[in-house]
Order: C-alpha cells, then structure tokens, then sequence
C-alpha cells in the first residue's frame, strides 16, 4: 500500500478538491438520479423487470398457441391473461424498492446522503411508477401483438386496446406504488411480499362475503381492475367488484396515495 | 464543528444516552470511548440524524443533521461496513451516494484510489473481506471532501498496513483543520490516535479532556527498578511504604517513593541498579482505572467488563 502517495493526495484535497466537487445539491432531481442509479446498477432488479415481461409474454405466447380462451374472450383480454401474475412480480418490486436496503443496511447510507426522507420516498416512487408503466406497457403492447398474430381468424372479437392498456400499464405501477407503500411500512421484505399477495387475492375472495361493502372491496384489489380493464371474461361483478373498469383505478390510485402518505409519515418518525 | 446539548435517548425504559454535553472541536482527532452498549453508536446516529433524540439536540456546523443543505459535502460518515448493496460494485455504490449530492463523476474515482480500492473498483461488493469493506466505507465518508469526519470503529477487520493507513489518514484530515470523531474500542490504537478523547459510560458523560491530561490524570506513578542487590533494596523501598510488583522482564515496578527517591536509597546502602525508568500508564490502565472508580455498585456491573474481553462491535 502506497501510504506515503495516498497521504498526499488527502493533504492536497481540500485546495483542489472545490474545483473538482462543486458546490454540490441534494435536492429532489439529485435523489432521483441516485434512485435511477441504484435501479440499473442491481442485476437482481433488472432481473425483476425481466420477469415480469416475461410473464406476459410467455402466457399470451401460450394462450395463442392453445387458444385457451372462453368463446366471449377478446383477442386483448385473452393476451393479457399473464398480466395477473406480472402484476404479482410489479408488486414484489416495488417492496423491495425499500425494504432490500433495510435488510443491506443500505438505507443508512442513504439517509445520511439524503436525510429528507420524504424526498428519498418521492424519489423511489417516481422510479418505480416510471419503470413499472415503461415494462409493462412495452410487454402487453408486445404480447397484443403476439395474440393478434397467432389468434387472428378464429371468431374472437380483437377488443380495443387504447386507452385499455395505458390503463393497464398503469394499474402496474399503483401495485408498484402499493408495494413501495408496504414495503417502507414492514420493512421485512418478506412480510410485506406476503402482505401485498394478501392484498392483491384476499379482495376477490372476501369480497361476495360483505354485500354492499363488496364495490368497494373486490374493487379495490388491483388485480380486480386489471381484470375489467382487459376486458376478461374472468373480470364477473361476483369476483371483481360491480364497479366499472375505470373507476377501479381510481380506486386503487386512491388507495396507493393514502398508503404512500402513512408510509411516509412513519419514515419520518422512525429511526434508521 | 458537532455540538451536543443535553442529548438524551430512551429507547423502552433503557436510556441509551443521559444528557451528554460535548463539543468536538475542529483541527484535531478526537477519540470516542467506551465499552460496547456505553451508547457511542447511538451517539453517533443521533449525530447523523438516523434517531431522532429523546430530549436535548445534536448540531453540526450549529445546524441539525436534517437540515444540512448537501449533507455529504459538510459530513463524512462511516457506521458500518455492512451497509452496501452486495450487488453492486464498488464503483456504482459510490456513484449512487455521489448523484445523491451531485458530486461529481470522477469524485468516485479519486477517492476509489484515496482508499486503495482502484483495482478493485468494478468488483462486486459482497466479494470484499471486512478490510475492503473498511475501506469502501472510507472513501464513501471522503466523497465529499467532507469537513467533519465521523467514524465508528474504523479500523475493525483491517491489517497492520490499513490500521496505520487510518491513523496517518485521520491524523492528516485533523491537520487539514477538519474535525474527525472516532469511536474505537481498541485503546491502544487510539492512543495512538487520538488527541482528545471523550469517554461515556451507560450514556453519561465520564471524561471530556486531552489525552495527556487523561493518562496523567488517571495514572498510578510508578517506576521501573532493576537491580542485582534486589533482595537487599526490597525491604528498604517497602519500608518506606513501597507497592512492589515484578515485572515479566525481571525488573520490577515499583509505586509509591518517586525516582529519586528510590536512588538515593540505593545510593545510601550502595546498591547497585541496572535500570531505574519512571513509567507512565498506558490509555488502557488510565481508562480502567478511571472505569473503575465509576463502577455501578447496585447493578454489579463492571463498566471495562466487555472492553477487556472482546472484540466485536457495537450492535
């Protein structure tokens, strides 16, 4: 080890060291670029992405290839019968958005970087809504595609798929946001993948047991309006909530915001 | 400069630190001891804004941490080596904590190299032995050519050539007229260290003092004594009150009369000596010693009792 080389270069920092730092920020934009950084420098979340897409795909190549739909399928409904289980994967990522720097020990290092935690939370929900509507409107655009090709001829109806699948990319990134929201709130990335599963299956199953409470309920799964939005038959008022297609995003938008602002106010309040 | 005021943290019913008042001064190192659980990390996350105090504040450069306006360019911090994404290289790491305070690109570079690392900047992080750890977590609290440095156990994993390359580096910030705060339990690295030292003990303040003055001040005065007529010079020197102790190199310590005194004993009964050294504790005897007289009776517990017998970090 060079000590005596490397000594010198501290003593001499300070002099030289305001030309080459600057005067330095660390405000929103800069929380952001780092949150982007910290995304596209982690294999294992590329990976996420990765599988997610693939789902997608992969299930709109099968249903193509086996025509696995009801006789009242559309094309589109049909090829985004994998969206259901990259919707599972968008919310994995978005839990661990948070929740891998807790378990790292990361979240120290960032906090001391950036100690407006409110600022890193905005930052990591921009990252994770932008990358989950990116993926996900690329891969059912794609497997859209995929479906008109290979079912294209056989009786289905094609459906319409704008403004559908902006809606679809969309409902992406609330259960991303959901996951983000869960994920600050547990910190266990186990315990909050658990709880967002819960979350995203329970409505559908619980919903029929409450009567009039059930729109809001079933409704309120973002499976349920991803399910109406692609115009699935499986998208039945009795699994899905009787509310419209639309107003299900709604719903789940509304209940992203109110999950962000608890787990916000608990960043702020907990220690690290 | 940190300041602390009245700085207090409860955690359930313990109270991890008790109204602790310092301030660290800029231009020398300051050492930060006490046994493991004494509260030194706790301190030093209240420092850094991580937990919020109970009661009291803590300010650096007369402002909370979380309200510095670009944090990393006023503080550099090392908590724990632990605190990396093992994924990511050594090299996006830092860039990360680089765009978070738009400190530039070739920043990361410099101080990748600062730290010993630049072959190894490309290299995945869960790769890196404790030492390399050590040395990431440098360059990142350097990253922003920071003017207060704060350090908790720095020199944990790293070999002989990495604990001087810390002391020399410390030594230098606090000549460049930075303030560096260190925590360590390795008493004699710090005494090595270290110019001023603030010792805790169950979160309170125990000693805020120079470290010459610490060692003199909790010293035992004794003097190294080594003669061929020891049998004859013994009873003479406890006499007069003596404490005589041997030594493992065959001389023995004596306390009680001072240096002259003991020569012109000798001298009067025409012993000879071989070797007659005043000698001075060391910041381990000093710190026992001190720890000692602050023993908490009713619990039993004796404060160095984890000190002396390991060597892990602070939870």
């Amino acid at each position: 080890m060079p000590t005596d080389h490397l000594l010198t270069q501290v003593r001499t920092g300070p002099a030289t060291a305001g030309a080459t730092i600057g005067q330095g920020q660390a405000g929103f934009l800069q929380a952001l670029h780092a949150e982007w950084t910290k995304l596209r420098t982690v294999r294992s979340a590329l990976w996420t992405l990765a599988a997610m897409a693939g789902s997608i795909l992969g299930i709109a190549v099968f249903v193509g290839a086996t025509r696995s739909l009801q006789p009242d399928d559309t094309i589109l409904g049909g090829s985004l019968t994998g969206a259901a289980f990259g919707l599972i994967v968008a919310a994995s990522f978005g839990v661990l958005v948070m929740a891998r720097e807790y378990v790292t020990g990361t979240i120290r290092a960032t906090f001391i970087a950036c100690p407006r935690r409110r600022t890193v939370l905005a930052a990591k929900a921009t990252v994770t809504a932008v990358s989950m509507f990116t993926v996900a409107l690329g891969a059912c655009l794609l497997a859209y595609q995929i479906g008109t090709v290979m079912l294209s001829g056989h009786g289905y109806a094609p459906g319409a798929p704008m403004p559908t699948l902006l809606g679809v990319a969309a409902c992406f990134s609330v259960t991303g946001l959901l996951g983000l929201a869960v994920g600050t709130a547990l910190r266990h990335p186990a315990a909050a993948i658990t709880t967002m599963f819960a979350g995203i299956l329970l409505p559908s199953l619980l919903g029929p047991l409450l009567g009039d409470w059930q729109r809001w309920v079933a409704g309120g799964s973002p499976l349920a309006a991803l399910q109406k939005l692609s115009q699935s038959s499986d998208a039945a008022p009795e699994v899905a909530g009787s509310l419209g297609a639309w107003p299900s995003l709604w719903l789940i938008c509304g209940y992203a915001a109110v999950a962000l602002a608890g787990a916000a106010a608990l960043l702020q309040r907990r220690d690290v | 400069m940190i300041e602390t005021s009245q700085l207090t943290k409860r955690y359930g019913h313990k109270l991890a630190v008790d109204q602790l008042s310092v301030q660290i001064q800029p231009g020398r190192v300051t050492g930060f001891l006490g046994p493991n659980g004494a509260g030194k990390s706790t301190t030093l996350r209240l420092i850094l804004g991580l937990d919020a105090p109970t009661g009291g504040s803590a300010t650096v450069n007369g402002r909370p941490y979380r309200q510095l306006p670009v944090p990393l360019r006023e503080v550099g911090a090392l908590l724990d080596t632990r605190a990396v994404h093992g994924g990511r290289t050594a090299h996006d790491h830092l860039l990360c904590l680089a765009h978070s305070n738009r400190i530039p690109r070739q920043r990361v570079g410099q101080v990748l190299e600062l730290a010993g690392l630049a072959n190894v900047a490309g290299t995945r992080v869960k790769g890196f032995s404790l030492g390399m750890g050590q040395r990431l977590g440098i360059a990142a609290a350097l990253l922003g050519d920071p003017g207060v440095l704060v350090l908790d156990e720095p020199v944990n994993g790293l070999d002989t050539d990495g604990i001087r390359w810390i002391r020399d580096l410390l030594r230098g910030l606090a000549g460049e007229g930075r303030t560096v705060l260190v925590s360590s339990h390795l008493m004699s690295e710090m005494e090595l260290t270290a110019d001023h030292l603030i010792v805790i003990g169950q979160g309170r303040l125990l000693a805020d003092t120079s470290m010459r003055a610490f060692i003199a001040g909790n010293s035992e005065a004794a003097t190294v004594v080594r003669s061929p007529q020891w049998e004859l010079l013994r009873p003479l020197l406890e006499a007069r009150g003596a404490l005589v102790q041997s030594e493992p190199t065959g001389s023995w310590r004596v306390s009680g009369p001072d240096p002259a005194t003991i020569g012109a004993i000798a001298a009067a009964h025409q012993i000879q000596l071989h070797e007659l050294s005043p000698r001075f504790s060391s910041l381990e005897e000093a710190y026992l010693r001190m720890t000692d007289r602050t023993v908490d009776h009713r619990a039993g517990l004796r404060l160095d009792a984890h000190l002396t017998t390991t060597t892990g970090d602070e939870g």
